[in-house]
């Protein structure tokens, strides 16, 4: 905590005359006001370092960047602005710790014997705004570690230097503003109460739109920035939102100087450079609502509509990657699940596979296209709804850009994912989507055969599988869909919701169990029924018990719960699926 | 200032006149009835009002924006927008239990803990009327002939009473601290960050944020949260004693014990 008074003894100020005529008959010689100012900046920012505020602020906004940076594809041209998450709780807390320090005399009604120092108030809050070098070392190591994890997890680009300057400013700003409250209100609540201001307007979506997002201190939740396939030219507007952080520290400063200084010709300067960083402030601001050149835009639609135009594209063990310019690092990662699937094929579809990755935009999205005439963003739409990914194809397996986990639980569950997708290649389970409802492969033995190589391929922790049960073992709840007017329990595999590889068939739990049951037999015996008879087990009319059958296993049983049962009614806290729509039904996978 | 009243006899622990022989006598229950109505006043003198409406009205005043903003643009607001907005009046608790003269407080008749007990008790309407309006403010934004039902809104009622149960407590144990002089600004960020993690580790996050768990099983463990909390809060107020971690075997004086 920031000391509440006291502090050392400045050397070299030497007798001085008593700032606003509070001495009384003693004589004393004024100091240089610069060695004064430098020397209590000096002890404010050793406060500010030592300060268990900034300290705590440190270790916050470094949880943040982890939890931020961890889960998704570690993409420069968004980490550097998840990394400004971490600075902006770092800022909270310099903020608040700035107040306190700012607020001092008042807070602890010393105010009538620091005028009687030789240092004036104008002085004193001078030197705190200088002091304010006491946060960058935080910010700096926070910046530097956060900079190197996100290089340690491969990150695709080259980091933002208006970007990391910003978040530097960031906090500097968020500093001064704490020493203007601070002036002007000494309680600590006018702190927190600062520091929560600057964080709501990072935490809701419901300030801003359009290019005004970039207007807030750091908006990290809106954009599209995880979506790109590189770097966008003014989005976000780094430079410019740098330049408005500066002004808004600048305007922070003079305000908290205003309070404090008397002379005249102090308050004229103050006024010009409160002019000057005003008008640095709104130029800024109207920088970053300019629009995205078109030319950008149309490149960007480009890359999208015909990736093939530029992604590098790889063949390895018959299956062809194709991967954006940057995206190289993750081709050993696809490799890995996909070759694991084909090395227990007994035999390969006709049709090659590719893995593809593309792009998924919102264009419509005014953060992305504001100040874009109407016309021009319908045709931006037209162009990239025909893009690969856009529809499913059974030969191609479509990896959104952004989607790919560094490391982790979470590449786990995307090797499985693709695991998966590749065994339903491989048994011919299409990719069919009608109404929006995936198709369910109901009673099809190759359901479990794909599960079965997806399981081999990646060996997944048995109780995460288990959990895609949503609770039907163990009787705590039940999720399905309907096909045929029948109520089909479901499994939700590993990395399903927010997987590499969306629009995949729904899968069974009857289809789960029978994998999981193929799992506990030898896994050559297994091959042996499967290639003795590999197209009839590839036919959707071969169902789930004559494959338990010819490996000599029972058939396991999903009954359904006892509220689903004619005439029942559901108790309460259980969750039925599609209980709305009872006209909803998902069609069954048909080749 | 508690006055000390002619009424009031004399309680436990107080100072006896030497060579007297003072007889222990029954309170009267009728005197605590007495002595309540008596220090109504001084306690409702005492409270910082100011700083719990300011916390209050704060939350509000940001919510009214993010209405505005949100009619003109961003759709209907949800219940998360409620708890940003009800951040600054838990904020403000924090700073209510602080009783800077408790150290004369604590050598009248009445108990030391009446005076932060009832500053709780005055800003306990204060919070429920905050969160009422807020709660209004919300739904009004939410068009009338919406499909479905709106969520629930008896789990965000525990969670913000768990919110605030959570706040008393760390600013009572600060307050019975070597930091009791800025108890509010470190019982404060305590609590945020409590809440931040209550709300996003995966430990807490299974039984007190919905999903994953049930509205009914966030509403229960919310009010289990608060239930301790409370407990801890009792018991934090009731202690005598500040608490000293450093200079433990350093002979105590006057001049080095602030209370």
């Amino acid at each position: 905590m920031t000391a509440t008074g006291g502090g050392p003894a400045l050397r070299g100020t030497g007798a001085a005359t008593p700032a606003g005529g509070g001495g009384s008959g003693v004589s004393v010689r004024r100091a240089p006001r610069l060695r004064t100012v430098l020397a209590l900046a000096r002890v404010e920012a050793s406060l500010l370092v030592r300060s268990v505020l900034v300290l705590a602020g440190l270790l916050a906004g470094a949880l943040v960047t982890w939890l931020l940076v961890r889960p998704t594809e570690p993409l420069w041209w968004r980490a550097d602005l998840e990394i400004g998450g971490g600075q902006l709780l770092l800022g909270m807390a310099v903020l608040v710790a700035a107040q306190l320090a700012a607020g001092r005399p008042r807070r602890d009604a010393v105010a009538d014997l620091y005028a009687s120092f030789p240092a004036t108030a104008g002085t004193r809050t001078l030197a705190h705004l200088i002091g304010l070098a006491g946060a960058v070392p935080a910010s700096l190591l926070l910046l530097g570690a956060a900079v190197v994890v996100v290089q340690e997890r491969g990150a695709v680009g080259a980091p933002s230097i208006p970007v990391l300057a910003g978040c530097l400013l960031l906090v500097i700003a968020a500093g001064a503003a704490g020493i203007a409250i601070g002036t002007r209100f000494a309680h600590p609540l006018a702190g927190v109460l600062g520091a929560l201001v600057l964080f709501t307007t990072s935490a809701t979506t419901h300030l801003a739109s359009g290019g005004g997002i970039w207007l807030l201190p750091w908006g990290i939740l809106q954009g599209q920035l995880g979506s790109l396939p590189g770097p966008l030219a003014g989005y976000p507007p780094a430079g410019a939102h740098t330049a408005e952080l500066a002004g808004l520290a600048v305007l922070a400063g003079i305000a908290a100087l205003a309070v404090t200084v008397s002379g005249a010709r102090a308050r004229g300067g103050l006024a010009a450079a409160g002019i000057l960083a005003v008008a640095v402030t709104c130029f800024a601001g109207a920088v970053q609502l300019r629009p995205i050149p078109t030319a950008e835009l149309n490149h960007l639609v480009t890359e999208i509509a015909d990736p093939a135009s530029v992604q590098h594209c790889t063949t390895a063990n018959h299956v062809r990657y194709c991967l954006y310019p940057g995206f190289g690092r993750d081709l050993s990662s696809l490799e890995a699940p996909v070759n694991g699937v084909l090395a227990y094929l007994p035999a390969r579809p006709g049709q090659p596979l590719t893995v593809r990755q593309v792009v998924s935009l919102d264009f419509t999205d005014p953060s992305l296209t504001h100040g874009h005439p109407e016309r021009q963003i319908s045709r931006w739409n037209a162009q990239t709804q025909n893009a690969p990914g856009s529809a499913p194809t059974a030969s191609a397996i479509y990896l959104p850009v952004g989607s790919w986990p560094a490391a982790g639980g979470q590449l786990a569950d995307a090797h499985f994912d693709l695991a998966l997708a590749t065994a339903e290649w491989a048994v011919r389970i299409p990719p069919l989507i009608v109404n929006g409802q995936p198709c369910v492969p109901f009673d099809q033995a190759r359901e479990a055969i794909a599960i079965w190589l997806a399981i081999l391929a990646t060996h997944p922790p048995a109780g995460e599988l288990t959990d895609g049960l949503g609770g039907l073992e163990t009787g705590r709840g039940f999720q399905g869909v309907e096909v045929r007017n029948t109520m089909v329990p479901t499994w939700n595999y590993p990395g399903a919701a927010a997987g590499p590889t969306p629009s995949g068939p729904q899968l069974t739990a009857v289809g789960y169990l029978l994998a999981k049951a193929m799992t506990g037999l030898p896994e050559r015996k297994v091959s042996q029924v499967l290639t003795s008879a590999w197209a009839t087990w590839l036919n959707e009319r071969t169902t789930d018990a004559q494959l338990a059958a010819a490996l000599g296993i029972r058939m396991p049983s999903v009954p359904l719960p006892p509220s689903l049962r004619p005439g029942s009614t559901p108790p309460p806290g259980m969750t039925i699926v599609n209980a709305n729509q009872p006209a909803l039904q998902n069609p069954v996978c048909a080749t | 200032m508690t006055p000390r009243s002619p009424d009031l006899s004399p309680a436990e622990g107080a100072p006896r006149a030497p060579g007297r022989l003072i007889r222990r006598t029954r309170r009267p229950r009728l005197s605590w009835l007495r002595a309540l109505h008596l220090l109504a006043r001084p306690i409702s003198r005492t409270m910082p009002w100011f700083t719990l409406i300011t916390g209050c009205l704060a939350g509000t005043v940001i919510l009214a924006v993010l209405v505005h903003v949100a009619q003109t643009s961003r759709g209907p607001l949800d219940q998360g927008t409620v708890r940003l907005a009800f951040l600054p009046a838990v904020v403000a608790l924090a700073f209510v239990l602080r009783t800077p003269f408790r150290p004369l407080t604590q050598a009248t008749p009445i108990p030391a803990w009446v005076t932060p007990a009832g500053h709780i008790l005055l800003a306990a309407p204060v919070l429920a009327v905050t969160c009422w309006a807020q709660l209004r403010i919300v739904a009004h934004t939410i068009p009338p002939h919406t499909p479905g039902h709106p969520p629930a809104v008896y789990p965000l009622i525990a969670e913000l009473a768990g919110w605030c149960a959570v706040t008393a407590a760390a600013a009572a144990c600060l307050d019975r601290s070597r930091y009791a002089d800025l108890g509010g600004a470190i019982a404060a960020p305590v609590s945020l960050a409590t809440i931040a993690l209550a709300w996003y580790a995966p430990i807490s996050n299974r039984f007190l944020a919905e999903p994953p768990a049930t509205a009914h099983g966030v509403t229960i463990a919310w009010y289990a949260v608060a239930s301790a909390a409370s407990a801890l809060t009792c018991v934090a107020m009731r202690d005598q004693w500040h608490r000293y971690s450093r200079n433990r075997h350093r002979p105590s004086s006057p001049e080095r014990n602030p209370s």
